[in-house]
């Protein structure tokens, strides 16, 4: 799965630690979504869609071995 | 109770017994049952003499206790990936615990046999032995996980 977390939060102008915090989530989770070392659940997807204000799959994508 | 809300409702239970964990506090007090049972069983003999057997077992006891604490306890910053990483290292433990197991009595019998040649005999490993190696590979994994994540 490949993602646009770190170009969503450089258009809101928020570091990760900012981020991991409006999520409830620690920043090295945000770092590892981003680095795509972990692939998050629905929940916390949505709640990034919540606060990028665009749906999951503008900023989620697949990739060709998903 | 209709079928559906039963099954609801122990769904419900059973994740809240997955998800459940000790307050951040229990990490220092398991490290410290730990440390300090580890301690003693080095100094037991010189402590206790020769026949302290019963301080011996109760020692493996807390030190185990001790392992457990800091297990279950809760993270600093516990979030889904955490809680995914540990339930990762409470598999590789499982998995390692079980292979540590099978394998360690023959590689005791091997080392002793070559140490020892007259009068050897294969004994089994301990509970002691196995739930301990299993807590420290639990612990290591997740804190390496943890770590590199």
């Amino acid at each position: 799965m490949q993602n646009r977390i770190k170009i969503e939060r450089a258009i809101l102008n928020i570091t990760q630690d900012e981020l991991a915090k409006r999520i409830g989530v620690s920043r090295q989770t945000i770092n590892s979504i981003e680095a795509n070392r972990y692939v998050p659940s629905t929940v916390l997807a949505l709640k990034l869609s919540e606060v990028f204000g665009k749906p999951v799959n503008e900023f989620f994508s697949l990739s060709e071995d998903d | 109770m209709n079928k559906e809300s039963y099954m609801q409702r122990e769904q419900r239970a059973l994740q809240k017994l997955i998800n459940f964990r000790l307050p951040r506090t229990f990490m220092t007090i398991g490290l410290l049952l730990a440390v300090v049972a580890v301690v003693f069983m080095f100094f037991r003999t010189t402590l206790f003499g020769e026949d302290s057997e019963i301080i011996k077992s109760s020692l493996q006891k807390v030190l185990l206790v001790g392992m457990l604490l800091m297990s279950i306890s809760r993270d600093r910053e516990e979030d889904e990936m955490t809680i995914q990483l540990r339930m990762q290292s409470y598999a590789w433990a499982f998995i390692t615990g079980v292979i540590y197991a099978l394998v360690m009595p023959y590689v005791e019998f091997g080392v002793s046999s070559v140490l020892n040649a007259d009068n050897e005999t294969f004994t089994n490993l301990g509970d002691f032995q196995v739930l301990v190696f299993m807590l420290l590979v639990q612990l290591m994994c997740y804190h390496t996980l943890k770590r590199y994540r």
